[in-house]
């Protein structure tokens, strides 16, 4: 079995700030993202969640509190999700929770968007509003 | 496929050719060669055939995975364009309300100085013609003093209400500084400004403000100034803001005309 290194990618005003952690099975995304190379970015990303899928067998959660997505993020995001559905299907235990503002319920409709195709747990919940 | 009563043709054939006594025919040694020819061609034709309905049958799966997997791919596109769009509406809404916020002044909800100073910018590059009135509110600090800075705040949404209401469409209202207000007048010359401000001066003087068991009411003094041809605006405003300064000093609840 082979591991895949974990990312730590620290947020920028464009870039989200992404985490990995094997041995938990999570991978946290937060933040904005509109990346001027958005590929660079998600390749990493869905390296990690297709050899998690592939090499690990424990269950993954993904922990995500996007806020703007440019459409190549929107893209990126479709395809990650489709891996988790891809593993669903055959009988891996995936999820996923939306965090989001509770000011913001534009940003919940989005979720609802994305998890439309997905038939594996994918919580959309409000985070308390922070002054 | 074969035509229909070709079975029984053959059948027939096959039957004269194993009869003994045809044995010595003329005619049957070529009738069959004839017979076997035919049954090989229709071996080979039917294998024909069955190797095309094969081929067919696969073009179709092809076609049928090809067209699902278009689908598929366009129900995706459609998908990524509607939540993209949508993100970028949300993007839109967010930079209208920053404008918004960046431009007018969150108590009063009137254009703020950098929205002011960009519509007189703008009216300078455009060479019109304009006059500008600066509005003071009369020992405003006595009345935030005496009744607190919320009935301040009550009595300057209210005179902002009336003043709104006073004038033309066109004309531009603006929270200048603390209780500082600026009229832009388009198309106005000084004459005319000063009827239109002394009308609005004398409504602003009848709004009313309760504060505990009194009712409050202030004045305003005004310096007007006219935008000279080709000066920059903040010629004009400072004259305005000097005129202030002298009805100011004439007593209050009054308006003075810069010098033309």
């Amino acid at each position: 079995m082979t591991m895949i290194p974990d990312l730590d990618i620290p947020g920028s005003q464009s870039t989200p700030t992404i985490h990995s952690d094997w041995a938990a099975g999570r991978l946290t995304m937060q933040g904005d993202s509109y990346p001027e190379n958005s590929y660079d970015l998600f390749d990493q990303v869905i390296a990690w969640v297709q050899g998690f899928l592939n090499e690990a067998q424990r269950p993954l959660t993904l922990e995500l509190t996007l806020v703007y997505l440019n459409t190549s993020s929107v893209k990126a995001m479709m395809d990650i999700f489709d891996l988790l559905e891809e593993a669903h299907e055959q009988g891996r235990q995936v999820a996923v929770t939306w965090h989001y503002d509770a000011r913001n319920e534009r940003i919940a409709e989005l979720a609802e968007e994305f998890k439309e195709d997905c038939s594996y747990p994918f919580a959309i919940t409000p985070t308390p509003v922070s002054a | 496929m074969k035509a229909r009563g070709e079975e029984g043709l053959l059948e027939r054939v096959a039957a004269l050719l194993a009869e003994p006594r045809h044995a010595e025919h003329p005619l049957r040694e070529a009738l069959e060669a004839l017979y076997l020819q035919h049954r090989d061609q229709q071996e080979q034709l039917d294998r024909l055939m069955a190797i095309s309905d094969r081929y067919q049958a696969l073009a179709r799966e092809a076609q049928q995975v090809t067209e699902k997997r278009y689908e598929r791919a366009v129900k995706r596109q459609k998908k990524l364009s509607r939540i993209s769009d949508r993100y970028q509406a949300l993007m839109r809404e967010r930079n209208q309300a920053l404008h918004q916020e960046a431009h007018h002044d969150p108590l009063t909800e009137l254009p703020n100085r950098r929205l002011i100073d960009e519509r007189l910018a703008r009216l300078d590059r455009e060479g019109r013609r304009y006059t500008l009135a600066l509005l003071d509110i009369d020992h405003f600090k006595q009345v935030n003093d005496a009744h607190g800075h919320d009935v301040g705040d009550e009595l300057l949404v209210a005179i902002t209400r009336t003043m709104r209401q006073g004038l033309r469409d066109y004309d531009l209202c603006g929270r200048w500084g603390g209780e500082e207000f600026l009229l832009l007048l388009g198309n106005t010359g000084l004459e005319e400004a000063s009827r239109i401000v002394d009308r609005l001066r004398a409504r602003l003087a009848q709004v009313r403000v309760p504060s505990g068991d009194q009712w409050l009411s202030v004045t305003l003094s005004a310096g007007l100034s006219e935008h000279r041809d080709g000066e920059p605006y903040l010629a004009t405003l400072q004259r305005a803001d000097q005129a202030l300064l002298e009805a100011k000093r004439e007593g209050r609840d009054r308006s003075q005309l810069a010098s033309g």
